[in-house]
């Protein structure tokens, strides 16, 4: 499994890349490798407890 | 690791962070990620006066690795680029396993220093390394197995107590990792770094890394104390303000201005004398 919002892109309009990297499609930008392995859910982590950018898209406050 | 020390001209060992984990290309295109990247800028670095290379592996997009499989190709790759710097592999891994922050150790041959975080370390609302004391004692039980030079990251003062704990296990010298920056880093600055100095073991090495626009100063500082640097994109981007850095440019700025305070840059062969470190080469 892996993030709605996460994409791999070779380019993001502006920067190429030979390898696709991971993009967020909300917030339009590449993802930091550390924060790719929320993106795919890698160690136990989880975009929709884990990931700032997925929890303020949808909403949630961090008490819930 | 005294002002003596300094007054005495002994060499600075100067290691070189190539690549970390956290950050990538998305954040300096110049940043080296693959084995072949990485092994060009070691042998650079080596050129410029650093010892020692702390490495990282990658996936082919960039992002963390642990394996042993990843490691080999990064190790052999800038054994091959290098004459004799000093390989040091990390085994840091925010969230990741125990099992596979211990895989680093296994490539062949095993690196001759690996870093051992003394303790955990917050990044953002919600991703922190652990570092139980089990995991240090599991990684530093594997290290000494294997004849590695553990550098012992301390991410905070209090760090230091985990130090203490395990010293009577490590080899002489203990070497240190004195680390400085935001959130649950050491505060920057220069009175918490000569406080931290002087709580370090009797006999000890210590290292300094200060994060962002902190490596310069605090780098320098640690010159000055007798104590050894850490440099790099790993932990710092720029060169100045507005001006993205290369490993090659922080490692030689490092150097310029060691040897303008009377500091001789450590060769790798005197590194592993001052360091205690068994020679792979």
């Amino acid at each position: 499994m892996a993030c709605p919002h996460l994409e791999y892109r070779e380019s993001d309009g502006d920067r190429e890349f030979d390898t696709a990297r991971a993009f967020c499609t909300v917030t339009g930008e590449f993802v930091q490798p550390v924060h790719a392995d929320i993106c795919n859910e890698r160690y136990g982590l989880d975009p929709e407890s884990d990931c700032e950018i997925f929890r303020e898209h949808a909403g949630l406050d961090w008490d819930e | 690791m005294t002002y003596e020390e300094y007054l005495d001209g002994k060499p600075v060992v100067i290691t070189a962070a190539l690549t970390g984990g956290i950050q990538g290309k998305e954040a300096h295109p110049d940043l080296p990620e693959t084995p072949a990247e990485i092994a060009e800028a070691a042998a650079a670095v080596e050129d410029a006066g650093a010892a020692v290379v702390h490495l990282h592996a990658r996936r082919d997009n960039g992002e963390r690795a642990f394996s042993t499989e990843r490691f080999q190709g990064v190790t052999d790759a800038v054994r091959d680029a290098t004459d004799d710097v000093i390989v040091q592999h990390s085994t840091g891994g925010t969230a990741a396993p125990d099992a596979l922050r211990a895989e680093p150790l296994r490539t062949d041959p095993t690196p001759e220093m690996a870093s051992l975080d003394m303790g955990p370390m917050n990044r953002g609302r919600r991703l922190t390394s652990e570092n139980t004391r089990d995991t240090i004692d599991g990684l530093h039980a594997e290290m000494r197995e294997r004849g590695i030079k553990p550098e012992l990251e301390v991410f905070n003062n209090g760090h230091l107590n985990e130090a203490f704990r395990i010293l009577d296990d490590l080899d002489e010298p203990p070497y240190l990792n004195l680390i400085f920056g935001p959130g649950t880093l050491a505060p920057p600055s220069p009175a918490n770094l000569q406080r931290m100095v002087d709580q370090l073991p009797e006999h000890a090495e210590f290292n300094v890394i200060g994060f962002g626009p902190h490596q310069l100063p605090l780098t320098t500082q640690s010159l000055i104390l007798g104590g050894h640097v850490r440099v790099g994109l790993e932990d710092n981007s720029y060169l100045r303000k507005g001006e993205l850095a290369t490993n090659e440019a922080l490692v030689a700025r490092a150097a310029r201005i060691a040897e303008e305070l009377g500091r001789p840059v450590a060769t790798p062969a005197e590194a592993r004398d001052l360091l205690g470190v068994e020679s792979r080469r």
